[in-house]
C-alpha cells in the first residue's frame, strides 16, 4: 500500500515532466546557494580561526583592558612583573610568562616590512614559551640566553616575496636603524602570529622599542595537567582582582582559555555568515511557493482523477497522503540535486580563492549541513503541498466527477 | 487591437487569481530584498559623499604607516615637521592632531577608557572641525587658554549609552586622575567610535599625558590651484626626505581625503554588490517559477487559442498575449516589492539609528524604484518568452482538436 502512493506519485510527477523539472529547479537553485555560501562561509571562518588558535589548550592569555586592538595596544594600566609572579603562584599554575608584543617595521634588501614582534623570556621559562606558543625551528636555531642582536624569523620572511629576495640564516635585517642577525627561521604554522613575527629576547626587546621593564602585554600562563583551565582562571581572576586593587564586576583586565579568546571573533563570523544564509534561503522560500503553485494546478487538473478515485473508496486520508508525497518527492529530489551542485560550487570557488590568494582555504560541508538540507528541502517540499493535498482531500467526489467536463 | 490584447490579458490574471497570486508572491519576496539592500547601499554611499564634500576635496593627511589603531602608534610627527609641512610650496595651512586612550571616571560609575583628541585652538581650527565634522550644539568651544576643559561627544550626553546618566556641561569628569571640566557638547557623528571621542585643547594633552609637540596625524590643505593629488606626492617626498627614509620606506604616507574616501566607497560597492547578486538568486528561483505558470497557462488554454486563431489571430498577437502576461505578474510583483522594501528599509534605518549607527540610513533615488519596476517586469516578460513562442507556434487545427 504504502509504496503505491510512492508509484502513483512518481508517475504523476513523470507525466508533466516539464512543470515537474522547473518546480525542482526552484528548489535545487535555492538549496545548491544556500549549501556552497555556508560551506565556503564555514571555510573562512575555519581559516580565519585557523590564524589565532595557536595557543595550547590548557593555556591562559592574560592582558590588561586596552581599546580593542591588538595586544597591548592603548593599555592604561599594563600588567606587571609583580602581577606575573602572582599568577605563577595560583595552585593549579604550572608557569607564567610575561610578553611583549609590538608592531614594528624590519628593514632588508632596501625594503621594509611591517612586521610583528614579540618576546621571549631569559632562563627556565624560555623552552616553556618555546612550547606554549608552539615555536618550532625549520632552520639554524632559536634564541638562547644572552643573544642580543640576534633574532628568529618567522616562515613568511623566507619567502621571496618579503623583501624580495628571501632572509636566510645569517641575514642582516635592520629594525630602526640597529642591525640583527637572524639565527633561525621558523616551521611555517599557517598563522601571521608565528609566520609574520620576529622573535627576540626580552631585554634586547626592551631596549629596542625603548620601553619600560617589568611591563607586559601579555601573561601567558600554563595550567598544570590534570587541572580544569576553567576553574583555575577563576583563581587567577581572584589573585589580578586583587594586585590591581579592582573591584568584582570592574576588572581592567581579561583572563581567556584558548578557546574563549576565539570565541569574539567566531560570534562575529557567525553572524556574518548566519545574515547571508538567511538571504540566501529567501530563494528557498520561493522555491517553495513554486512547489505549492505546482501543487494547486496539479490538484485543479486532475479533479476528475481525485473523484474517480474516492468513487473506488479512496478516503480522504489516502488523498491527501497521496498529494503530500508528490509534493515532497519535488523537494527532497530537488534538495539532492541542490546538494550535489552546491558542493561542487563550494569546492569549486574555495580551490580558485586558494590558489588565487595562495593560502589554504577549503570549504567545510559537514554531514550534518547535508542532513540538515535533506530533510529540510523534503519538509519545505511537504509544507508547500499541504494546502493543496487538504484541498484535494477534501472534494465533494460528486462534484469531483462532474468538473472538468 | 493592442488594447484588446492587454485586456484579455489582465482578464486572465484575474481568472486565476490563486495561481496569479502566488507568482507575484515569489518575485516580491526577492524585489523587496533587493530594493532594501540597495537604498542602504545608496544611503551609505550618499553619507560618505555628504562627507567629503563637507570637509573639502582639497585636504590631506599625513598619518602612519602599518595597522595600529590611532593612537597607539610609534610613529609621530613633531613640531618641526608640522611648521614643514605648511611651509611646502602648495599648502595653504597644516595642523597637527593628537590622540590618546584615558581612564574616564565619572561619578561614581565605572571607569572607562575612552579616546581624546586634540588640537590646536588657533586659525586652523576651523579647517580640522570641517575636516571631521566637528560641531558643538550646545556649551560652547574650545578655545586657546583652555587646559582643564573639555568638550564631550554625542554619546556622553545620552543615558544609557556610555554611562546610565547623561553627563551635563559644568560636570566635572576625571580623565587619568586628572580633574576636566565639561564645557560643551559635540554633535552627533553616526557611529559609536565616534561619537565617544572627548575634545580637549593641546595644553589640556600636555596636563593629561604630558605629551607636548607630538602629533599622531597631520591635517593640511591645499591650495586652490594646486592639484591635491599632486601635492600629496609632493609632501610624501619632502616629509621623507626630511625623515632620512629611502622611497618605499617611509613610516608613514600622505594621502587625500578624495583617496581615502574612494577606497571605503568600493569596499561599501563591493559588500552590496555581494549582498545583491546572492538576493538576485530569488529572483531567478521567482522567474523559473513564472515561467512554469506561463506553461501551465498555454497548456490549459491550447483550446482558446486554437480558436483566436481560427477568428484570425497572429502569432505575433498570441506572443504578445502571453509575453506581457507574464510581464504584468512580474510587474504586480515588483510593485508590492518594492513597497514592501521600502518599509522594511526604513524600519531597519530606524532601528540602526537608535543603536547609534545613524549613517546606516536607506535612501531611496527614484531611480531605484523605477529600476525595480521596469527590472520585475523584464523578468517576468523574459521568463514568459519561452512559454509564449511555444504558445504561438501551435498549429490552429491541433490547438482546437487538443483536449
Amino acid at each position: 500500500m504504502r509504496k503505491e502512493y510512492f508509484t502513483l506519485a512518481l508517475g504523476s510527477l513523470r507525466k508533466r515532466r516539464l512543470r515537474s523539472w522547473l518546480t525542482m529547479l526552484g528548489v535545487i537553485i535555492g538549496i545548491a546557494a544556500v549549501i556552497s555560501l555556508i560551506g565556503i562561509g564555514e571555510g573562512l571562518r575555519n581559516f580565519v580561526s585557523g590564524q589565532f588558535n595557536v595557543l595550547d589548550t590548557n593555556v591562559l592569555s592574560i592582558s590588561a583592558e586596552g581599546t580593542g586592538g591588538p595586544p597591548g595596544a592603548g593599555v592604561i594600566n599594563p600588567l606587571t612583573e609583580r602581577q606575573r609572579q602572582a599568577i605563577s603562584r595560583v595552585k593549579g599554575i604550572d608557569i607564567a610568562i610575561g610578553r611583549i608584543i609590538e608592531f614594528g617595521f624590519s628593514e632588508f634588501n632596501d625594503k621594509t616590512h611591517d612586521s610583528y614582534f614579540a618576546s621571549v623570556p631569559s632562563g627556565q621559562a624560555r623552552d616553556a614559551m618555546y612550547d606554549i606558543a608552539n615555536y618550532e625551528i625549520e632552520k639554524g636555531r632559536l634564541l638562547k640566553d644572552g643573544d642580543t642582536t640576534r633574532i628568529v624569523v618567522g616562515a613568511d620572511y623566507a619567502d621571496k616575496d618579503t623583501f624580495g629576495k628571501p632572509v636566510e640564516v645569517g641575514s642582516r635585517l635592520s629594525i630602526d636603524g640597529t642591525a640583527y642577525t637572524v639565527t633561525g627561521i621558523l616551521k611555517r604554522k599557517g598563522s601571521f602570529m608565528i609566520d609574520n613575527t620576529i622573535i627576540m629576547n626580552e631585554e634586547q626587546m626592551q631596549t629596542q622599542f625603548s620601553l619600560v621593564k617589568d611591563e607586559y602585554d601579555v601573561i601567558a600562563a600554563r595550567v598544570k595537567d590534570g587541572e580544569v583551565p576553567k576553574a583555575v582562571k577563576v583563581d587567577v581572576e581572584k589573585v589580578l582582582r586583587k594586585e590591581r586593587n579592582v573591584k568584582l564586576g570592574e576588572e581592567d583586565f581579561s583572563v581567556q582559555t584558548a578557546e574563549s579568546a576565539l570565541q569574539n571573533l567566531n560570534d562575529v563570523l557567525f553572524a556574518v555568515q548566519l545574515f547571508i544564509s538567511i538571504i540566501a534561503a529567501v530563494s528557498l522560500v520561493v522555491g517553495g511557493i513554486g512547489i505549492m503553485n505546482t501543487m494547486f494546478t496539479a490538484v485543479l487538473e486532475r479533479t476528475q482523477e481525485i473523484g474517480i478515485m474516492k468513487a473506488i473508496g479512496a478516503r480522504n486520508s489516502n488523498i491527501f497522503i497521496l498529494f503530500a508525497i508528490e509534493s515532497g518527492l519535488i523537494g527532497l529530489v530537488g534538495g539532492i540535486l541542490g546538494i550535489l551542485i552546491g558542493s561542487a560550487m563550494a569546492y569549486g570557488l574555495s580551490f580558485g580563492a586558494s590558489s588565487w590568494l595562495n593560502q589554504d582555504i577549503t570549504a567545510s560541508i559537514s554531514p550534518a549541513l547535508i542532513l540538515i538540507a535533506l530533510g529540510f528541502s523534503f519538509f519545505l517540499g511537504t509544507l508547500a503541498g499541504i494546502i493543496p493535498a487538504f484541498r484535494a482531500a477534501h472534494l465533494h467526489p460528486v462534484d469531483a466527477l462532474r468538473e472538468g467536463k | 487591437m493592442k488594447l484588446d490584447l492587454i485586456k484579455y490579458s489582465l482578464g486572465n490574471i484575474t481568472n486565476r487569481k490563486l495561481r496569479s497570486f502566488l507568482s507575484i508572491l515569489s518575485i516580491l519576496i526577492g524585489i523587496m530584498a533587493i530594493f532594501a539592500i540597495l537604498s542602504f547601499g545608496q544611503g551609505l554611499r550618499g553619507y560618505i559623499s555628504s562627507i567629503a564634500e563637507e570637509m573639502g576635496t582639497n585636504r590631506i593627511i599625513i598619518q602612519a604607516r602599518g595597522f595600529t589603531p590611532p593612537g597607539t602608534s610609534s610613529v609621530f610627527f613633531t613640531k618641526e615637521e608640522v611648521d614643514f609641512v605648511a611651509k611646502i610650496n602648495g599648502v595653504n595651512h597644516a595642523t597637527g592632531l593628537t590622540f590618546t586612550y584615558a581612564e574616564l571616571k565619572y561619578k561614581d560609575y565605572k571607569t572607562k577608557i575612552e579616546p581624546v583628541v586634540s588640537y590646536a585652538q588657533d586659525e586652523n581650527k576651523k579647517m580640522v572641525e570641517e575636516t571631521f565634522a566637528f560641531e558643538i550644539i550646545q556649551g560652547r568651544s574650545l578655545k586657546k587658554g583652555d587646559v582643564d576643559k573639555i568638550v564631550i561627544g554625542y554619546y556622553y550626553t545620552q543615558p544609557d549609552k556610555v554611562f546610565s546618566k547623561p553627563i551635563l556641561i559644568g560636570d566635572k569628569i576625571q580623565l587619568n586622575g586628572k580633574t576636566f571640566e565639561v564645557i560643551g557638547y559635540n554633535n552627533e557623528l553616526g557611529n559609536p567610535a565616534d561619537d565617544q571621542q572627548l575634545f580637549v585643547t593641546l595644553d589640556g594633552m600636555e596636563y593629561l599625558t604630558g605629551i607636548k609637540d607630538t602629533y599622531h596625524f597631520v591635517i593640511l590643505e591645499a591650495q586652490p590651484d594646486m592639484a591635491p593629488k599632486l601635492l600629496a606626492e609632493k609632501v610624501q617626498e619632502k616629509l621623507r626626505k626630511r625623515r632620512g627614509q629611502k622611497e618605499g620606506n617611509e613610516d608613514f604616507y600622505a594621502q587625500t581625503f578624495e583617496d581615502a574616501i574612494a577606497t571605503f566607497t568600493s569596499i561599501i560597492t563591493g559588500l552590496n554588490a555581494v549582498l545583491f547578486v546572492i538576493a538576485f538568486i530569488s529572483v531567478i528561483v521567482a522567474a523559473v517559477n513564472i515561467m512554469n505558470t506561463m506553461y501551465t497557462a498555454v497548456l490549459e488554454r491550447t483550446k482558446e487559442i486554437g480558436i483566436l486563431k481560427s477568428i484570425g489571430a497572429r502569432n505575433s498577437d498570441i506572443f504578445f498575449v502571453f509575453v506581457f502576461e507574464a510581464g504584468m505578474l512580474g510587474l504586480l510583483g515588483g510593485l508590492v516589492g518594492v513597497i514592501l522594501g521600502y518599509l522594511i528599509a526604513t524600519a531597519g534605518g530606524n532601528i540602526a539609528a537608535s543603536a547609534g549607527f545613524a549613517l546606516l540610513r536607506p535612501a531611496f533615488p527614484w531611480w531605484l524604484t523605477f529600476g525595480c519596476l521596469a527590472f520585475s517586469f523584464l523578468v517576468g516578460a523574459a521568463s514568459g518568452f519561452n512559454p509564449a513562442r511555444h504558445a504561438a507556434k501551435q498549429k490552429p487545427v491541433d490547438a482546437l482538436r487538443y483536449e
